[in-house]
């Protein structure tokens, strides 16, 4: 469910997207730093869901939150003629990582449990085969 | 913990935000043909380039909208005085012969394009792309032939102008420009057209393996200059 409203989210995006104008090159950097805090706030949230704390308010709060903060900081950096958008994304981009490995986990582990439900399933009905086999044999 | 649905929404709302911000983002990017060097003084060198480029195109369209309005209140300024409207019949007549308005007419369009050939077939692969030499020599033919007005890739040829090398581009009127090189020129398109002449200079460039091509047009739209002639040192002779 959750994955599907998130496909369907981004068909849509795409297609606005390649029939949005295009916005000026001066604040083509702006709105990158944005995508980056906004790509964040997306693995953060999958990962909530994934973990059960995931809390409406927080999520809104830092998806708006983070993505102005990084774009005041981007513009402070340039006023300043400091980089400070490579502090933001690298703050971002190891917390993507931290996100991607929560939900990593969860689903290897799903997947792992559900091989050995089957192999265990499968050497059941080997064993009662055989034992049936036995029973008639004998 | 709300519902799943509420969820599912709030993040596809999201993503659709994210891939929307994204598809923009690499348009624009691709739209401004900057290649990231690793070289981190270039980028911000090619950056700032960009910007100015960009209020550079914002300004002119200022400009152009002052000169629109400029020209509407001189209308206006003219409309009951018949001795002012003749000095301004007179001021657009010589906007028209300096190149500082739009024309129209019938003419030709010559494209020349750099040659397709494998360049270590030719004796000198230098032949194959178009040089501003050969710009200038047919700039030179079509005045030859009577044209009035011409323009090559959109830049008007002006009193002022000069066509020169710049690398593998051309210098017309201080800005850069590159093949393929559209010449449009006003006249009468059957004294143009014998630009094609055998033995011309157009017959010459084929021969060397350059993509040349020349239409006859009915209406040909030539753009107006858009800088400014100064002249400093021109005085008028006193009689």
């Amino acid at each position: 469910m959750v994955f599907i409203a998130i496909l369907i989210g981004c068909i849509l995006g795409a297609i606005l997207g390649l029939n949005a104008p295009m916005i000026s090159y001066t604040y083509s950097s702006y709105l990158a730093i944005a995508i980056i805090a906004a790509l964040d706030s997306v693995f953060g949230g999958i990962a909530s869901v994934i973990k059960k704390n995931f809390d409406l308010k927080i999520f809104i709060s830092g998806f708006f939150g983070n993505a102005i903060l990084a774009i005041l900081l981007t513009i402070l950096g340039q006023k300043l003629n400091v980089d400070i958008y490579l502090a933001a994304i690298v703050v971002f981009v190891w917390r993507m990582f931290m996100n991607l490995g929560t939900i990593r986990r969860y689903y290897v582990e799903k997947w792992s449990d559900m091989i050995k439900e089957k192999a265990s399933k499968k050497d059941k009905d080997k064993k009662q085969e055989k034992q049936e086999e036995k029973t008639e044999e004998k | 913990m709300p519902n799943k649905k509420l969820i599912s929404i709030i993040l596809g709302v999201m993503c659709f935000a994210l891939t929307l911000g994204i598809v923009v983002q690499v348009r624009t990017i691709r739209s401004t043909n900057s290649t990231i060097s690793q070289n981190q003084e270039a980028n911000e060198l090619r950056d700032e380039i960009l910007r100015y480029k960009e209020r550079y195109d914002n300004r002119f369209a200022q400009l152009e909208e002052a000169e629109k309005e400029l020209e509407k209140e001189r209308e206006e300024a003219t409309k009951n005085n018949s001795e002012l409207e003749q000095a301004q019949q007179q001021i657009t007549e010589g906007n028209k012969l300096t190149g500082m308005t739009e024309v129209t007419g019938p003419g030709v369009t010559i494209t020349l394009t750099d040659g397709t050939g494998i360049a270590t077939s030719t004796l000198n692969p230098s032949q194959l792309i178009v040089h501003d030499l050969d710009v200038l020599s047919v700039v030179n033919e079509l005045i030859n032939a009577g044209a009035e007005a011409i323009s090559i890739n959109d830049q008007r040829w002006v009193l002022t102008t000069a066509i020169s090398c710049r690398g593998n581009t051309i210098d017309i009127n201080g800005e850069r420009i590159g093949a393929p090189f559209v010449i449009k020129a006003i006249g009468l398109p059957e004294y143009l057209a014998g630009l094609e002449r055998v033995g011309g200079y157009l017959e010459l460039m084929r021969g060397q393996g350059v993509g040349v091509n020349l239409e006859r047009s009915n209406s040909i739209t030539i753009p107006k200059y858009s800088g400014v002639i100064n002249f400093e040192y021109l005085q008028n002779v006193e009689k």
